[in-house]
């Protein structure tokens, strides 16, 4: 009996041992989807990149931590966070009222706004001159967008008469765009700019709508966001960010994956 | 985070429109598969190798891959056939709903065929012979004595497989449909509280489960009732 103890509380203590960190430095754990191009997703050789994990590796970095990123999908993020899966989420997630009732965000250090992408053949006009959408216009077509994102609460609220396709990844809906299982799809311009409408053997798309980014749905930016009842940390977060700005590294990010730069002024 | 009963509550009416999609999906699929796997299971029986093999292979296949893999096949990979997207079939692939509804038909059709098939293997081989002794003929024979017992006999079996096809209609929220399932992640979304929403969702399965496990328990009642 006092033997079985005994291994026990050797297994125990290894055990310990073994889960104690190596390091006494503060680990940051940064949750996201790990598969949003270009912002966050793993590349050819399996390294996480993106202008999203650029960001959080910065910061992390001026604020003296370690990081480690957690890879979880898009609309378990905010479940995951609240039950302390990680700490931050860094994953293009815009600053939104409904969202800050349960988060804290940092300042933004990118822009958010969607446009909506249709066939150049179609001739589809659907917004007026001073970029409100005509609703009868919509009526009968078939718009993709993001399940559980901006595009879903601003469509909700603006497009009654549109019939709604919720997709998982971007990627479905490019597709099905194609396909001509749907006749819109709402999405992240800068994305989609990329990844569609500038890739190879893409022809007959255009943006048919202004840059759409009511401020009630798609937030003051995308920024990173946190716990509520950190404010420490948000304010160490906040002066890494603006400082990033200031000294042109943001400017170095966003021309990494754009042509252009995609925080807001 | 604490538990909000208040959220079950207001996320039930919402709920129920997915409900109306979720049952549709669910009937459409379990009667017309229920129909093809009779056809499935008399090619099945049959003794003639042209009829029979090629069922085995469509009964191999869909009760050896995943349905979400066949869902995937058939709502993404279809389209990318030139002779679909441009043929009068795109009439019906193009729609979400036709496509969860069709591959959870194969699907029904593969598994019944084979729990039909259980059934007729274990009608007594003597009332059978019993039949022939009597002067009816093959057809008759199937017709009035080893269909209506190896139905009793499936039974049990059919059930379980009833109550799959219910949880199996879950997966159309993966292909844009908003059923049960498709609502709860929606609302989990503006609500960030996945406990209580997906907790509200498995009520409806549950009762759903329950009027068909009831159903199922009348329906043996009554054929079993000259049993005993």
């Amino acid at each position: 009996m006092k033997s079985i103890f005994g291994i026990a509380l050797a297994a125990g203590m290894s055990l310990a041992i073994l889960i104690a960190p190596a390091a006494r430095a503060e680990t940051i754990r940064v949750g996201t989807t790990c598969t949003y191009f270009p912002f966050n997703f793993k590349d050819s050789d399996g390294n996480l990149s993106g202008y999203d994990v650029d960001v959080a590796n910065e910061v992390v970095k001026r604020i003296g931590a370690e990081i480690e990123f957690v890879c979880q999908a898009w609309d378990g993020l905010i479940p995951a966070i609240l039950s302390e899966k990680f700490d931050l989420i860094v994953a293009s997630m815009s600053i939104t009222p409904d969202r800050q009732k349960k988060l804290d965000f940092s300042v933004p250090y990118r822009i958010s706004e969607g446009r909506i992408i249709g066939r150049t053949d179609a001739n589809h006009n659907l917004f007026n001159e001073d970029g409100t959408p005509i609703v009868e216009a919509f009526e009968g077509l078939r718009l993709g967008l993001p399940r559980s994102s901006v595009y879903d609460r601003w469509t909700d609220a603006f497009l009654p008469k549109v019939e709604i396709l919720g997709y998982d990844s971007p990627d479905s809906m490019y597709l099905d765009l194609q396909n001509g299982r749907v006749d819109l799809i709402f999405t992240n311009p800068m994305k989609a700019h990329l990844s569609f409408l500038a890739a190879d053997g893409i022809e007959g798309y255009e943006f048919v709508s202004p840059a759409i980014n009511e401020q009630d749905y798609f937030g003051t930016g995308a920024g990173i966001a946190l716990r509520k009842g950190n404010e420490d940390l948000q304010a160490r977060l906040d002066e890494a960010l603006v400082a990033m700005r200031e000294d042109g590294t943001l400017d170095e990010f966003s021309l990494r994956y754009f042509p252009f730069t995609i925080y807001p002024e | 985070m604490t538990f909000d009963g208040s959220l079950i509550i207001d996320s039930l009416p919402r709920l129920m429109d997915g409900l109306w999609i979720t049952l549709r999906l669910y009937v459409l699929a379990l009667t017309c598969g229920t129909t093809l796997a009779i056809a499935l299971v008399l090619m099945r029986i049959s003794s003639k190798k042209y009829l029979s093999w090629p069922v085995m292979g469509y009964i191999y296949f869909f009760r050896g891959t995943p349905i979400l893999v066949q869902l995937f096949i058939i709502y993404y990979g279809l389209p990318q056939l030139e002779f679909i997207r441009t043929g009068p079939l795109w009439t019906f692939f193009r729609e979400p709903f036709f496509c969860a509804w069709f591959a959870l038909t194969l699907n029904v059709a593969a598994y019944t065929a084979e729990i039909f098939r259980g059934g007729i293997l274990g009608v007594n081989s003597g009332l059978v012979e019993a039949s022939k002794a009597l002067g009816m003929t093959y057809t008759q024979t199937f017709r009035k004595v080893t269909a209506p017992i190896a139905f009793k006999l499936s039974l049990p079996a059919y059930s379980n497989e009833m109550i799959s096809v219910l949880k199996a209609t879950a997966l159309a929220s993966t292909v844009t449909i908003f059923d049960v399932t498709g609502v709860a992640r929606k609302i989990v979304a503006e609500t960030f509280a996945p406990y209580e929403i997906f907790l509200s969702a498995a009520i409806i399965y549950l009762v759903l489960a329950w009027v068909i496990q009831n159903g199922v328990r009348h329906l043996e009642r009554r054929i079993s009732r000259y049993a005993n």
